[in-house]
């Protein structure tokens, strides 16, 4: 009887599968594990941002404080604007700044964020004040002009810090205002970005009493509108272009409330992905040495089931069925894991979160992240599988290799296929589509040059002069014997060293810049809306105070652009690192002469005594990223009037001395007749910091005065707690890594015992078999990590100088502690494995041979 | 009337390559076994015995010669068509039993039939089974038997899709006495049964003379080949 291969169908092959998988799956703990290491972390993460942006997205309007916000900066809307607003729906108008707070009693001041609000503040979302001086006030009432005094609503942190209480007295400007009620929860406070000082809550009515509110004052007016059913928020965008086409505002939908935090979420959340993707890929080579191991067990079985009738395309079917599920059920493990820490990250966040964090199950992350289990697994288990396809079924008879050294040119087909698939995976599924493929692209170079060293050392090792003592001679010798993990130990442990060293190395650096370097160069003080007739008093005060130098000032105004070379600004394709130069208000000045701590590298600057058409000069990185040059023209508005002006010159800036610098700065005439304040900075010893505070806020209350010290600890904060969050990513890798190193050395562990065991007979004392073992995995550790200090130095100072194009930091300790992790994490596994190695006794092993 | 010829082996030779150099396993073999012949093959440790077994069984490609084996010239088949070869025509009992540890009695015994696409697999593995005494432990795995058990498992897996030939490579090399001559019984009563052509490689000069012909094979080459009268079996009941 004949029959077609069509008998070994697929249902047959997984029978087949399943009956090989009853023999346990034991040399598959550490595949399973692998795949779930690198699963949970990126299911957990794209959980949580989706999770994120989906409660972002549904509480849009709450976070906004409208249907949409529209922004005017300096000054604020029009009777025609503000008329074409009211048509649309119901408008509540907020103003927010920066101003300094006194507590009369104390006699201290802080930076605060101040805002100013109407009477039907807040149009979604409850503001809630539980601990109020009236019970059961409402907050138009708490903020009322009672017995001659408003009222303010403070955060808990202004408290502590001016030492009051509700019932003081404030001074906010030229205004005394009484402590009301603290703020417990404010509903839109997402939406305004990074804050610099506690909140303080007053009602536009008591804003315009402080004497703060002046022509050029640093103010965000907001006007959040309710619309009415007629206008839908989609077409308001373009309606408001349409019919107000001069006003240049600013409006956020709340389809996207706080596009800043959703820009912040999908970044992290993209980074995190492609960490826990790396981790992956390193637990991928654990799953490659898995299956190796588990198919050169099974040699006898599958010349066995080729003698017996089974074509090679059946053996195959059979082994990558078994490996899909078991890859299968690693990834859902994998999964439930992520959600599992979904979950628990978002309890972490809640306090950070403007939005409840509500973990939902979410199926993309979910489809993605086992997708990418699949796949990582089907890209390492086919090469093995596609050799031993090819096993001989002679194989039984004699130790017969097959003829076959590479798997046929359908495998190596199937194997680019899928890792094309999943590179397209790990690049098209993220927003910063240019930083994946970076991310990328480098993680597979950093692949290839550590699988070729790991070759590399075998090869050294092989050619190495034979040392005269013995212990060293074998564990030099035990780095290439056929077998020998030392490849797959430097590709996985590398690959994940080399991510934690990368990391660690590049948050030290910022951390070292923000805390340390950029303190030392940059202004004690930035002094804000000082305005025109105070400048001179200002600048008097100020150098009287011994300790105080360098004070600089410049004219201060906000403006958009609005067209590059005539074409609207929104029509522009810009790179997406300057995007944020047409995003929005940006600060302008005027100049005579060329600013501190910049450098015309391209064009001229204009003379002294310029009266011509309007000039600019632009930074030389934005002039880079919008593709204009000297010569082209920009078309700003400010104030509500267009000004278009000339490039007339380049600048390269230096942004980390942190002195006053612009993108644009006009000539001299142009702008020095619109309504301004200035910006002033100035250096000052630790002594004098304290005298020149004071001085500055006493004499003049409506400046607001910014310690760059406490700013520069709130970014520390803030990147210390991401870096917090990058680094326990990154160390997943890490212990992948030490996993598949666990799984290599537990692979070779009948081989090291029956080495030990013909050692004893030949007179070897445990000692002496001890040492050789020490040496060998000490030599492993101390190659595998000095290859990834050095790979990872590599990245971090690539990513800080070319890409972050800031100075770099030496870190020695940061690499030297990595290399002593590395060392002592190859030693305890190797020693572990080869303890148990050295206890077996030798006449059960000879007897088996 | 005249038996025709199933094996057809015309200068066959086998040189192996090695690092000491080109090893001659065998060398221009001349042989011709007929349909429902039973064969001993006899020879010192090395003399190629097994490596002639492999030829025949499509398991090795020879360096030389010709191969024809129940009308399929085996050189030139691929290896995949040398493994549905040895599924329709070929019965396979190793020294080593060789059953898959992860698989039943009976599924190791069925494993040729499901390959073959027999919807009845499993019913005729039971009854092959019953018929070499095992029919009580089909679901027992090979770790859980006997060795006799486990040379009776792999007897019942060679000749359930009742094969043209049975080869057989020492057989009884890791069985005592008892076991091995049971194993020997069955395998001529299969033999007698279906007229299987059975090959039987052996050191053992005694069980060869069992068989209609003695082949001696020294250094991979045929010495002498001679034919024995009627064998004489032990009778052993199932």
């Amino acid at each position: 009887m004949s029959s077609q291969s069509g008998s070994e169908t697929y249902s047959l092959a997984v029978k087949y599968a399943f009956r090989e998988l009853r023999g346990g799956l034991k040399g598959f703990r550490i595949f399973v594990a692998c795949l779930v290491l690198g699963g949970a972390p990126i299911a957990g993460v794209r959980t949580l941002s989706s999770s994120i942006s989906e409660g972002l997205r549904a509480n849009g309007r709450v976070i906004l404080g409208g249907d949409v916000d529209v922004r005017l900066t300096s000054r604020s809307a029009s009777v025609e604007e503000a008329v074409w607003l009211k048509s649309k729906g119901q408008v509540s108008e907020i103003q927010v700044l920066r101003a300094m707070v006194g507590a009369p009693a104390t006699d201290q001041r802080l930076l605060s964020e101040l805002k100013a609000v109407d009477n039907i503040y807040p149009l979604f979302g409850t503001l809630t004040h539980p601990s109020s001086e009236r019970a059961n006030s409402s907050l138009q009432n708490l903020l009322s002009n009672d017995g001659g005094m408003f009222g303010a609503l403070v955060e808990p942190t202004l408290l502590d810090r001016l030492e009051v209480k509700i019932g003081d007295t404030l001074k906010i400007g030229g205004l005394s205002l009484r402590i009301r009620a603290v703020i417990s929860s404010e509903p839109d406070k997402a939406s305004q970005g990074m804050s610099l000082g506690p909140r303080v809550i007053i009602s536009t009515e008591a804003l315009q009493a402080t004497g703060l509110v002046q022509p050029g004052s640093l103010i965000r007016y907001h006007y959040r509108l309710d619309l009415n059913d007629q206008t839908i928020i989609e077409s308001f965008r373009d309606d408001a272009k349409l019919s107000m086409p001069e006003a240049g505002w600013r409006i956020t939908d709340s389809s996207n409330g706080a596009p800043g935090i959703k820009r912040f979420v999908e970044r992290v959340a993209m980074f995190l992905t492609l960490v826990g993707l790396t981790a992956l890929i390193v637990g991928g080579v654990g799953v490659g040495n898995a299956v190796h191991a588990y198919l050169d067990g099974k040699i006898a079985t599958i010349a066995t089931m080729k003698c017996l009738g089974a074509s090679s395309s059946f053996i195959f079917r059979i082994h990558y069925l078994q490996v899909l599920a078991l890859a299968l059920l690693g990834s859902v493990a994998g999964l439930i894991l992520g959600v599992g820490l979904a979950f628990v990250g978002s309890q972490f966040l809640a306090s950070a979160l403007p939005v409840p964090a509500v973990v939902t199950f979410q199926a993309g992350p979910l489809v993605l992240a086992t997708a990418y289990g699949l796949l990582t697994a089907t890209l390492f288990a086919i090469w093995p599988l596609a050799r031993a396809r090819e096993t001989p079924a002679a194989s039984l008879f004699r130790d017969v290799v097959a003829k076959r050294r590479w798997p046929r040119p359908f495998y190596l087909a199937l194997v680019f296929l899928t890792f094309i698939t999943l590179v397209a995976l790990a690049i098209f599924t993220v927003e910063e589509k240019i930083f994946a493929a970076g991310f990328v692209v480098a993680a597979i170079a950093i692949f290839f040059v550590l699988l070729l060293l790991g070759h590399f050392i075998q090869f050294v090792a092989k050619v190495a002069p034979k040392f005269r003592i013995p212990a060293l001679r074998l564990a030099i010798a035990n780095l290439h014997r056929p077998g020998a993990a030392t490849a797959s130990v430097v590709l996985s442990m590398g690959l994940g060293l080399t991510l934690f060293v990368t990391v660690a190395l590049i948050e030290g650096n910022l951390r070292e810049q923000v805390q340390d370097q950029l303190p030392e160069n940059a202004p004690a003080f930035f002094f804000i809306d000082i305005q025109n007739q105070q400048l001179p008093n200002f600048v008097g005060a100020a150098t009287k105070i011994d300790g105080v130098s360098d004070v600089n000032h410049v004219p201060n105004l906000r403006g958009r652009i609005v067209k590059v070379n005539g074409v609207p600004a929104a029509k522009v394709a810009v790179a997406s690192d300057v995007k944020w130069v047409l995003r929005g208000d940006r600060g302008l000045t005027y100049a005579k002469e060329i600013p501190v701590n910049a450098t015309v590298v391209e064009g001229e600057w204009w003379p002294a005594d310029y009266t011509g058409k309007p000039l600019i000069s632009l930074d030389q990185g934005a002039a880079i990223g919008m593709g204009i040059g000297i010569g082209d023209t920009l078309t700003v508005n400010v104030m509500g009037r267009e000004v278009m002006a000339t490039i007339a010159n380049l600048r390269e800036i230096d942004w980390s001395t942190l002195a006053i610098n612009f993108v644009m700065v006009f000539d001299q005439n142009t702008l020095a007749g619109a309504p301004h304040s200035h910006l002033a900075t100035a250096k000052a010893g630790s002594d004098a910091e304290v005298d020149l505070f004071r001085t500055i806020t006493k004499l003049f209350p409506n400046i607001s005065v910014i310690r760059m010290k406490e700013a520069l600890q709130t970014v520390a904060k803030i990147l210390e707690q991401l870096s917090s969050a990058v680094t326990a990513t990154a160390s997943i890798t890490l212990v992948a890594g030490v996993l598949v190193l666990a799984g290599a050395f537990a692979a070779g562990h009948r081989k090291r015992v029956y080495d030990a065991v013909i050692l004893k007979v030949l007179g070897a004392t445990r000692r002496d078999i001890f040492k050789t073992f020490l040496l060998e995995y000490t030599i492993l550790g101390l190659v595998t990590s000095l290859i990834a200090a050095g790979a990872g130095w590599f990245a971090a100072h690539t990513v800080i100088t070319e890409i972050l194009e800031a100075k770099w930091i030496n870190l020695p300790y940061t690499v030297l502690g990595t290399i002593v992790i590395s060392v002592c994490v190859t030693l305890l596994f190797g020693l572990l494995g080869s303890w148990r190695a050295l206890g077996e006794k030798a006449a059960p092993v000879l007897r088996s041979d | 009337m005249p038996q025709s010829s199933i094996v057809n082996l015309k200068s066959v030779s086998l040189t192996l390559k090695s690092d000491a150099g080109p090893v001659n396993i065998l060398r221009g073999i001349d042989m011709s076994i007929n349909a429902g012949e039973t064969v001993g093959i006899v020879g010192p440790s090395g003399s190629g015995k097994s490596t002639l077994m492999s030829i025949m069984a499509g398991l090795e490609r020879p360096s030389g010669g010709e191969v024809s084996v129940a009308d399929s010239q085996l050189e030139t088949l691929s290896e995949d068509d040398l493994a549905r070869f040895r599924r329709d025509n070929v019965g396979i009992v190793f020294q080593s039993f060789h059953l898959i540890p992860t698989m039943t009695a009976l599924e190791n015994v069925a494993i040729p039939l499901e390959l073959s696409g027999r919807t009845d697999a499993f019913a005729v593995a039971a009854e092959k089974l019953k018929s070499v005494g095992l029919g009580e432990r089909s679901s027992h795995y090979p770790s859980q038997l006997s060795g006799g058990e486990q040379q009776r498992v792999a007897l019942a897996r060679a000749v359930c899709t009742e094969p043209k030939i049975l080869l057989a490579d020492e057989p009884t090399g890791n069985l005592d006495g008892a076991t091995g001559e049971l194993i020997i019984d069955l395998m001529f009563q299969l033999h007698d049964a279906h007229n299987t052509t059975l090959v039987l490689i052996t050191h053992d000069d005694d069980l060869a003379r069992k068989c209609d012909r003695v082949i001696r094979v020294e250094d991979g080459r045929v010495i002498e080949q001679e034919r024995q009268s009627a064998p004489q079996l032990e009778g052993h009941s199932l």
